[in-house]
């Protein structure tokens, strides 16, 4: 792996909440490795929310379960996950069973995809909260369920009827809301939301959002947003990560990602999302699929799907360098990507006069 | 509704009797237990015209006996029969069928008829907890002994330890248990001798009177031993199979993964979030097992001449002893549908989503 100016920068933020050093995870299957994720460096900001973004099949998922290690046994991860709460750090690759356990929920919280099915339908929705508060260790039963109360409260549900009810009793939208509530019981410190609305109606999903983002304005969690959608993204990410076939292909802050892609694959995704204001021609989408990931292809992994590739793009892969402060992209030609982006916000800034 | 509160307000405080009967027999329980009732009523009916149909009543069989092993001519067989039993079968069979429903709705099942004087009810007292014991046992160890492998297996799918358990299960529930009841008797017991397979037929030694000494209990149990290995080893890999798969799925549910980032401790995962779940459907299947227990001993307890109730009902179909049958059939249809009434019952009671779906 080839040092750089990104990877370094990553390495030294030391006083990350969460950082992560070249990750890299295969699954073994009987057709060989899949590289689900390759090189992977990141460092979370305190407070700060991110936004990882990509197609189905990026591997975001995968980088998610992997920070808290909820990865499918034949799975394998490499690299360096650290992680530092109050001055002291951990290398969550190297914890033990039950000190990986203590971790999972109380540092580090993951809100799942499919709320609707994220509950054990035998147990009232209070029993839940207390098997996890006494796995944490609390023993206070009133003093858990004040605090539930109170989440339950803070995410908009009639506490009290919630907290006794069966989760069938429940709509997808208040499932959702619940397994945040619960997300915060413990008071971890990072927050991982996997596609926390993908599975909702409209009007829920708007409610969930507008939820998220008190959650980041009033709470100051970390907290790291897997979503493929944009516009989502948009609203509630500081920075936006962009992954295209297992690797980070641009990061920066969200105006800049939105306004001035340096990445073709984050171009196309942002082209791919129809505007209020813009007609449907400007729409396109990416032509071609995810790249397999058992016959990876050679070079930069975007060279089949890109209009700009090259013979370079083909042959060598591109790190992630700087195109603006605190804004990285992993492409050969992005200052021709700069370019077209350019002209396309002048024939935008034209169409909305 | 609303419009009947507006025109005759006095109505809503005391429902009709239209009403009443309505939300009477809409409960789940009465639904239940109504039809129970009406599936008990055809099997009995059915039982008692069926077993008439068979070839050769109880006095030709006795007959035929006294024939072939006294050498008596026919004439003189018959009328040594007729004496002995006092039977009327010339009575249209419409008459006796109703007679035999009214004794039976005040707890009377007649007398039996190759016993002359002893009660049906007497005879099944007799033998039926005999039963109940022996496949009880097997029963409850097989099934403790299935869900538990059942989880692991599926906890540790694919490996040896799966492979292994799984042939043995397959083998357990394809092959029929009165074969396996002949290979334990011939292997074990004739060939090997592991255990005296003469002295343990019957239920008791000779001499030994029932009551709470430990000599009685101990025989009781050197008579049962082997059939209830067999009930257990047999009926293990049914609730092996099925657990493994219901486990499976559950292993896959979200809500296992979550509970997992929870960081839940792995033993309340193991029993609260997969366990209960996966147990969840086979309980069910439990329910109805207990109301096999009266009838899926027939050929087990012939092999090993363990008298239970199974052995009586082989014995009393052999002789055409009608209300012998017809008792024990009642028990049988009796038990089975208890145990569907009991599964319908418990599972609305163990899983909340039943409960609230027939309360619509």
């Amino acid at each position: 792996m080839a040092q750089n100016d990104y990877s370094n920068m990553i390495a030294a933020d030391v006083d990350a909440p969460l950082r992560l050093e070249d990750i890299s995870i295969y699954y073994k299957t009987a057709k060989g490795r899949v590289q689900a994720v390759r090189g992977v460096n990141l460092a979370l900001k305190a407070g700060e929310s991110l936004a990882l973004i990509g197609e189905s099949g990026s591997g975001k998922t995968t980088l998610g379960l992997g920070i808290v290690r909820l990865l499918v046994k034949t799975a394998v991860i490499q690299g360096s996950i650290t992680y530092r709460r109050d001055q002291k750090e951990v290398e969550v690759l190297d914890l033990a069973p039950e000190a990986l356990r203590q971790f999972r929920w109380q540092q580090c919280a993951m809100v799942f995809q499919s709320a609707l099915n994220a509950f054990n339908p035998v147990l009232r929705v209070w029993e839940q909260i207390w098997d996890t508060a006494k796995a944490h260790g609390w023993r206070d039963k009133e003093a858990v369920r004040k605090q539930a109360l109170d989440l339950l409260n803070f995410v908009q549900l009639d506490a009290d009827r919630v907290i006794n009810a069966y989760p069938h009793e429940l709509s997808g939208g208040m499932r959702q809301r619940v397994l945040i509530a619960m997300s915060l019981l413990l008071n971890p410190q990072v927050l991982i939301l996997d596609e926390p609305t993908t599975a909702l109606d409209i009007l829920t999903q708007r409610t969930i959002i507008t939820l998220l983002r008190r959650l980041k304005e009033e709470k100051n969690f970390t907290m790291i947003f897997i979503s493929h959608d944009l516009a989502i993204a948009a609203e509630l990410a500081d920075r936006i990560a962009t992954m295209y076939g297992g690797r980070l292909v641009e990061v920066g802050p969200t105006d800049q990602l939105f306004y001035s892609p340096r990445h073709p694959y984050t171009l196309g995704l942002i082209r791919a999302v129809p505007t209020v204001t813009g007609g449907f021609e400007e729409l396109s989408s990416i032509p071609g699929s995810p790249p397999d990931f058992i016959n990876m292809p050679s070079g930069c992994k975007f060279h089949p799907r890109c209009a700009f590739a090259t013979e370079k793009c083909s042959q060598e892969e591109p790190d992630l360098e700087p195109v603006s402060n605190g804004h990285y992209a992993a492409c050969w030609h992005w200052r021709e990507v700069k370019v077209e982006v350019d002209r396309w916000n002048e024939v935008r800034a034209a169409a909305a006069n | 509704m609303a419009t009947t509160a507006v025109t005759r307000p006095s109505a809503e405080a005391a429902p009709t009797l239209r009403q009443r009967l309505r939300a009477f027999f809409g409960n789940y329980v009465v639904r239940k237990i109504l039809k129970a009732l009406i599936t008990t009523w055809a099997v009995t009916t059915f039982t008692f015209f069926l077993i008439r149909l068979l070839p050769g009543n109880p006095i030709e069989q006795f007959v035929n006996q006294l024939i072939v092993t006294y050498g008596i001519p026919y004439n003189e067989a018959q009328d040594q029969a007729s004496a002995l039993f006092a039977i009327d079968f010339d009575r249209p069979i419409g008459l006796q069928y109703l007679d035999y429903v009214r004794n039976l709705l005040r707890g009377d099942m007649g007398m039996s008829i190759l016993s002359p004087g002893t009660p049906v009810t007497d005879i099944i007292k007799t033998w039926l907890p005999w039963t109940i014991f022996s496949v009880g046992t097997g029963l409850i160890l097989s099934f403790i002994s299935g869900v538990v492998l059942g989880l692991l297996m599926a906890y540790r799918r694919d490996s040896l330890f799966d492979h292994i358990l799984t042939l043995y299960a397959s083998i357990m529930t394809s092959v029929p248990n009165y074969l396996i009841a002949i290979i334990v008797i011939v292997f074990f017991g004739v060939q090997l001798e592991w255990f005296p397979i003469a002295e343990m037929r019957g239920v008791l030694s000779p001499g030994i009177e029932p009551g709470l000494s430990w000599t009685f209990i101990k025989d009781a149990i050197f008579h049962a031993s082997v059939p209830v290995i067999v009930y257990t080893i047999t009926g293990m890999g049914g609730w092996m199979l099925t657990m493994k798969s219901s486990t499976i799925g559950v292993l896959e549910e979200d809500y296992v993964t979550i509970s997992r980032a929870k960081g839940l401790k792995d033993s309340r995962i193991l029993t609260s979030y997969v366990g209960r779940n996966a147990s969840l459907p086979i309980f069910t299947q439990l329910a109805i097992a207990i109301g096999f227990v009266v009838g899926g001993s027939v050929i087990i307890e012939s092999l090993f001449q363990y008298r239970g109730i199974g052995f009586t009902l082989l014995q009393s179909v052999q002789r055409r002893d009608y209300t012998l049958m017809q008792g024990v059939f009642l028990m049988l249809t009796f038990s089975v549908i208890f145990a569907n009434l009991l599964a319908d019952i418990l599972y609305s009671w163990i899983d909340p989503r039943i409960r609230l779906e027939d309360q619509g």
